[in-house]
């Protein structure tokens, strides 16, 4: 389906989404562009920049309840409750390749064997209204990952920006749902106005960088340290990369006790802390930020697409990159690696 | 010979005998420098320093223990140096300043708000004596340095390298110490308005850490209290009230140490205001102890030491 | 004597152990009344006050938290007191800046002779916290609540807290 619908609308359909839905929708807070949950009276913000923090977590939060157990007093059975998520989601105004972020976890948290309630139930609830980008930034390379500026993979509705409005298309019937609202007009010729737009956004970002050595090239440096300390030389070894990523989907399981109530809750981990890899016995297989930044970019270019097809572990959206505070940059880490000769 | 030269000239000397000379490059476009690692004469031709070369790099020094190294500084950079020696956790006989006499570096912040598109979209600048060229998205604009100079630029009064083994540049007159008017306007701000302020803004928090590992000053690294689960300071739970909890402790622990060079808040992800919490810090171990960290070399924490009869805080008499 | 008629606030004391826990140890054994909103925690020293003891108390809910120790010059272990002094003093002065209320944190000096100061700090202090009312808790307390915070924080792009 294809619908066209004004940015005034666009906010009226936040609107009268959010009456029923959780909706998260860019907006920005003293010149800072982050997905927030959406009340009435909020201004969308779609197009000053790039949201910080990528979508993640309208399906993957960064605190999230597993289960609660109260005791009514100490000798008593305890009652442990399981706190699955309830309600449906929707997100306003991502890029593709935020929305994108979610396929990566899918194969992992969604396999024969195993099931994580929690990440399908939130995914299954959740709808990706996402807007094409019309020009990459300096840190974007999502076409060299497979992915594009208007790629539907893994959105429900894509817009993309013609005049004062957005030309909508429904990607799944989800999206063509959310595309039944009468805020939406017929979109009529600019159908092709949008085509075109998309045409020149992919033309802009260049040519793609290929990875396709990449994860044979990466295993080759594995045990080559001196590689991997000069490339994280200036890491901080802070979570920001992590974080930021829609990708990332490692976590943390911890019990937050109070008196005779207690919380489990998993919460993001970052593969960039000493504390990731930390054995009870104290000892750390990972103890250097060499040895970390090593993981994490194996991890994304070497060992997931080893794993699942060839499909890299990442999407592009390059905020590791810009959001890094000393700018370390991972195109230029695995490309190293790519050119690496002896 | 400009004062690019002159600094790589006087590193090529000192380099044989240095682990690297830590200094900056351009980064990944035009408006981002990146820390550089200058291991051979050939990293040397790399070199940037100018308004965008905005990282202080001391914070590698602590991750080089035990090994010589070189740091190009700028002055709000060498106080942090000051109070390392200070707290005798680098060794000057380790580490080889190169200091600079600084014009002041630019917010990313203001440059972003200045700028008529998305500075991801940038395409060129060029760098004039009082002015940024930038072209981004197509369309030129011209910003005025002195728009776009960092918070900590504008109130310094220490734009010269204060310890420095080589000194590059021509020594400026420092302005006397100023106030800021964003600090001033929050300060005046009722309990109330301040306490709402922390709980929306710490909401925003992803506690990434990003401030606590850009500090120079946080020397624990990979033993932080926020991360030990014995004793158990932080949970895991991202609330707006563990959050602040946070950034509680990084105050406190840098009480009478913060040499505010503003890399907390520079690495902020999501641009949250901290320093509106380290420069009220340190004005307070200003007013209490009549000392600034890092700008006096051999001089004691306050909070590491004491005074029988103190001057300036009363008995608390009930 | 119960806090009148009203409901019991929470305050946390932390009390060092040769002193200021003496001090209303004599209190009670001369059974003067005081305040029982007090929750009493007993360290070595006032030295071993982190000063991150007492925020966390404040984060954790609490209404009050007093600190007491031996008087400057009369620390068991000489000069614990010395740096506690200078530890609690900047805690004090930082508060405002976060918007929690200074006065809902003291120190003071009480010697295990005090009896009497001791019941008049308590006294005095608690009756400063129930003016207060109890403490805010940082994370809203209800969606009402944080709403109103995001809407009023969704300001777009004028920030006025970066200079």
């Amino acid at each position: 389906m294809e619908r066209f619908i004004t940015k005034e609308n666009l906010t009226r359909l936040a609107e009268e989404l959010a009456a029923t839905h959780r909706v998260l929708a860019p907006v920005a807070t003293c010149g800072t562009v982050t997905f927030r949950r959406f009340q009435p009276g909020m201004a969308l913000d779609l197009h000053s920049r790039m949201a910080a923090v990528s979508p993640k977590a309208a399906t993957f939060p960064q605190t999230e309840t597993l289960l609660t157990v109260k005791s009514e007093i100490p000798e008593k059975k305890p009652v442990i409750t399981e706190t699955l998520p309830q309600g449906k989601s929707v997100v306003i105004g991502c890029r593709p390749c935020g929305a994108r972020g979610k396929l990566i976890f899918n194969p992992v948290y969604e396999t024969d064997t195993t099931k994580d309630p929690y990440f399908i139930l939130r995914r299954d609830n959740t709808v990706f209204v996402s807007l094409a980008c019309d020009r990459p930034e300096t840190t974007c390379f999502c076409h060299s990952v497979g992915s594009g500026p208007a790629d539907p993979d893994g959105s429900d509705v894509l817009l993309t920006l013609v005049g004062d409005g957005y030309v909508a298309r429904s990607v799944t019937e989800a999206g063509e749902e959310i595309l039944k609202s009468a805020l939406f007009a017929d979109a009529g010729a600019k159908g092709k106005e949008a085509d075109a737009k998309n045409e020149k956004a992919r033309e802009m970002m260049g040519e793609a960088h290929d990875y396709v050595s990449a994860p044979a090239k990466l295993l080759a440096r594995f045990d080559d340290l001196d590689f991997w300390a000069a490339q994280s030389a200036k890491c901080i070894s802070c979570g920001a990369c992590t974080y930021m990523c829609p990708t990332c989907y490692c976590f943390n399981i911890t019990d937050d006790d109070q008196g005779l109530e207690s919380r489990r809750i998993r919460t993001w981990d970052n593969c960039m802390s000493h504390t990731f890899t930390l054995e009870g016995s104290g000892h750390n297989p990972r103890p250097t930020k060499a040895h970390r930044l090593k993981n994490r970019i194996g991890h994304k270019f070497s060992y997931y697409p080893d794993l699942h097809g060839g499909v890299m572990a990442c999407c592009g959206c390059g905020r590791c990159i810009k959001q890094c505070p000393a700018g370390v940059d991972i195109r230029q880490i695995v490309k190293a690696a790519q050119e690496y000769s002896e | 010979m400009s004062q690019l030269d002159d600094l790589k000239n006087a590193i090529k000397g000192r380099l044989g005998e240095l682990e690297c000379v830590i200094g900056w490059e351009q980064g990944y476009d035009s408006l981002h420098a990146t820390p550089l690692f200058i291991r051979s004469e050939a990293d040397l031709d790399r070199l940037i320093i100018g308004p965008l070369a905005v990282h202080n790099l001391v914070t590698y020094l602590t991750g080089f223990k035990g090994k010589k190294v070189g740091v190009v500084v700028k002055g709000c950079d060498s106080r942090s140096v000051i109070q390392l020696l200070n707290e005798k956790l680098i060794n000057r006989d380790d580490v080889v300043i190169f200091g600079l006499c600084c014009d002041g570096v630019v917010s990313q912040r203001k440059i972003r708000a200045a700028l008529p598109a998305d500075p991801g979209f940038v395409e060129s600048v060029e760098i004039g004596a009082s002015d940024l060229k930038v072209t981004v998205a197509g369309q030129a604009a011209t910003l005025r340095l002195s728009d776009v100079l960092a918070d900590k630029c504008l109130i310094c009064d220490t734009p010269d390298a204060i310890v420095s083994d080589v000194l590059i540049g021509t020594p400026h007159t420092p302005a006397p110490a100023a106030s800021l008017a964003c600090q001033d306007e929050f300060e005046a701000k009722s309990d109330a308005e301040k306490f709402a302020f922390w709980q929306e803004t710490m909401s925003r928090c992803i506690r990434c850490y990003a401030c606590r590992n850009a500090c120079p000053m946080c020397v624990c690294r990979d033993h932080c209290i926020a991360t030990s689960r014995d004793p158990l300071w932080l949970s895991q739970d991202n609330s707006p009230a563990e959050n602040m909890m946070f950034q509680m402790v990084h105050v406190s622990h840098l009480a009478g140490r913060c040499t505010e060079c503003g890399e907390c808040e520079r690495a902020c992800p999501v641009d949250i205001p901290l320093m509106l919490l380290r420069r009220y810090m340190n004005r307070q171990v200003k007013d209490v102890f009549e000392m600034q960290a890092g700008k006096v070399l051999d001089q004691t924490p306050p909070l590491l030491t004491f005074k029988v009869q103190e001057e300036r805080i009363n008995e608390r008499g009930w | 004597m119960p806090a009148q008629d009203v409901r019991e606030l929470r305050i946390v004391g932390f009390l060092c152990n040769w002193c200021s826990y003496g001090g209303a140890d004599t209190a009670g054994v001369s059974r003067f009344t005081q305040p029982t909103d007090l929750r009493i925690i007993r360290v070595p020293c006032s030295g071993r006050i982190d000063p991150l003891f007492i925020v966390r108390s404040l984060m954790n809910g609490a209404d009050g938290v007093l600190v007491s120790g031996c008087h400057p010059r009369d620390c068991h272990y000489a000069e614990g007191n010395f740096y506690a002094r200078r530890r609690l003093e900047m805690l004090k002065r930082f508060l405002p800046i976060t918007g929690i209320d200074a006065r809902r944190f003291e120190y003071t000096w009480v010697s295990a002779s005090e009896g009497q100061r001791w019941q008049h700090v308590v006294t005095e202090f608690t009756r400063r916290v129930h003016e207060f009312g109890p403490a805010p808790t940082f994370n809203p307390a209800s969606e009402a609540d944080w709403n109103a915070l995001a809407v009023q924080a969704g300001q777009g792009q004028a920030c006025p807290c970066h200079g």
